[in-house]
C-alpha cells in the first residue's frame, strides 16, 4: 500500500508506532508493515521525511546515539505528541464507527 | 546479525552509492546532509541485516534492503516538502532576528547625525521612506505566516509551497527595504553638504548590504526548492 493511500492517517500511524516507547526509523517502518499484517509497507526511505515533520511539528523527539559503531537516530513522543494520538485514536473510533455502521452487512432500517 | 559491519566491498559500495544518489538531489547545508546520510545508513544496514537474518547472502540482502529503501528519486522527493520547511523556517528566523538590529542600526545613524526624519521631515530622497514601511508591512504578515506554517501547524499544511512563497515575500520585502534605506542615505548624502558623523551611517549601510546579500540569496533558494516541489 502506498503513501498516498495512508494520506490524513500516516501521521496517526507513525505515533502509534512510539507509544510503546523510542524507535529508530527502520524499527518503526517494520512496526507499521507487521502491525498491518503487512498491508502498510512504504519505502523505508519515504519514512524519515515524514519522521523529521513530526520532529519539527514537536509530536515527537529525535536523538542521537551511537550503537554498534554507528550514529543512530531514535525517537520518542513528545507529551504533545501523545496528546495528538489520543486524539487521532478517538476520532478513528468514531470514524470507523460510523462507516462500520453504514457499510456493514447489516439489514438498513426500513424508510418510513 | 545486529552489529554485523559490511564484509563485502561491493555491498559497502552498492550502500555507498544509493546514500550518495539521494542525497546528491539533496538541497541542504553540509551538516544536514551528513546528518540525513547517518540516519539512512543506519537504516539501511539495519534492513539489510534483517534479510541476512532471513537467510539471504550479503549481496542478496543489500539488493534487497536497498529495493526495501526505493529508489533514490522518490526518497529525495519525499524529503522535497520537509526540507522546503527547514530552509523556510531558517530564514523566516534569520530575518526576525536581523530585522530589529538592522533597523537599530538605521535608527542610529539617523538620531545620532539629526538626520529629517529624526525632525519629522520627509524631504528630497527621504520622501521614499514610505516606501520600507510598506515593505516592512508586507515582511510581518509573511514572516508570521512562515514560522506558524513551519512549526506546530505544519501538519495542517497541505501545501508545501505554502511557507516558501511566504519566507521569499518576506526575504524580498527586506532587500527592498534596505535597498531603499541605501538608496535614501547615498542620495542625500550627495545632495547635502552637511558634516555627518559617519561611523553609525557606514555601519548601518554595512549591515544593510549584508542583508541585501544574505536574504537575496536565501530568496532565490527558496525559488529553486518551490519550483523543485511544482
Amino acid at each position: 500500500m502506498r503513501a498516498e493511500v495512508l494520506k490524513g492517517h500516516l501521521d496517526g500511524l507513525l505515533l502509534a508506532t512510539l507509544a510503546e516507547g523510542p524507535r529508530h526509523g527502520y524499527a518503526i517502518k517494520e512496526a507499521l508493515r507487521t502491525g498491518s499484517g503487512g498491508r502498510f509497507d512504504l519505502p523505508t526511505g519515504t519514512v524519515y521525511p515524514a519522521l523529521h515533520r513530526l520532529e519539527r511539528a514537536g509530536l515527537i523527539h529525535g536523538s542521537w546515539s551511537t550503537v554498534n559503531g554507528r550514529r543512530r537516530r531514535s525517537y520518542a513522543l513528545t507529551a504533545a505528541g501523545r496528546r495528538t494520538l489520543s486524539d487521532e485514536r478517538s476520532s478513528w473510533r468514531e470514524f470507523s464507527a460510523a462507516v462500520t455502521a453504514l457499510l456493514g452487512e447489516r439489514p438498513w432500517p426500513a424508510a418510513t | 546479525m545486529a552489529g554485523r559491519n559490511l564484509s563485502d566491498s561491493a555491498s559497502s559500495d552498492a550502500v555507498a552509492d544509493y546514500l550518495a544518489a539521494v542525497t546528491a538531489k539533496l538541497a541542504v547545508p553540509a551538516a544536514a546532509r551528513v546528518a540525513i546520510t547517518d540516519e539512512l545508513r543506519d537504516g539501511l544496514l539495519e534492513a539489510l541485516e534483517a534479510h541476512q537474518g532471513r537467510g539471504c547472502a550479503q549481496a542478496q540482502a543489500t539488493a534487497a534492503a536497498i529495493a526495501e529503501f526505493g529508489d533514490p528519486a522518490t526518497v529525495a522527493a519525499a524529503f522535497g516538502p520537509e526540507l522546503g520547511a527547514v530552509q523556510a523556517r531558517r530564514v523566516a528566523l534569520g530575518l526576525l532576528v536581523t530585522g530589529p538590529l538592522v533597523g537599530l542600526t538605521w535608527i542610529a545613524a539617523v538620531a545620532v547625525n539629526a538626520l529629517p526624519p529624526w525632525r519629522h521631515q520627509l524631504i528630497g530622497p527621504w520622501l521614499a521612506l514610505p516606501l520600507v514601511g510598506v515593505a516592512l508591512a508586507l515582511a510581518g504578515p509573511a514572516l508570521a505566516l512562515t514560522v506558524a506554517t513551519t512549526g506546530r501547524l505544519s501538519r495542517f499544511v497541505h501545501r508545501a509551497t505554502l511557507p516558501l512563497t511566504a519566507a521569499t515575500v518576506a526575504a524580498l520585502a527586506a532587500v527592498v527595504a534596505d535597498l531603499t534605506l541605501l538608496g535614501i542615505i547615498t542620495g542625500y548624502a550627495l545632495t547635502n553638504s552637511e558634516s555627518y558623523v559617519w561611523a553609525p551611517v557606514v555601519f548601518a549601510a554595512g549591515a544593510s548590504l549584508t542583508r541585501v546579500t544574505v536574504a537575496g540569496r536565501a530568496a532565490r533558494r527558496c525559488l529553486a526548492i518551490r519550483a523543485a516541489l511544482t
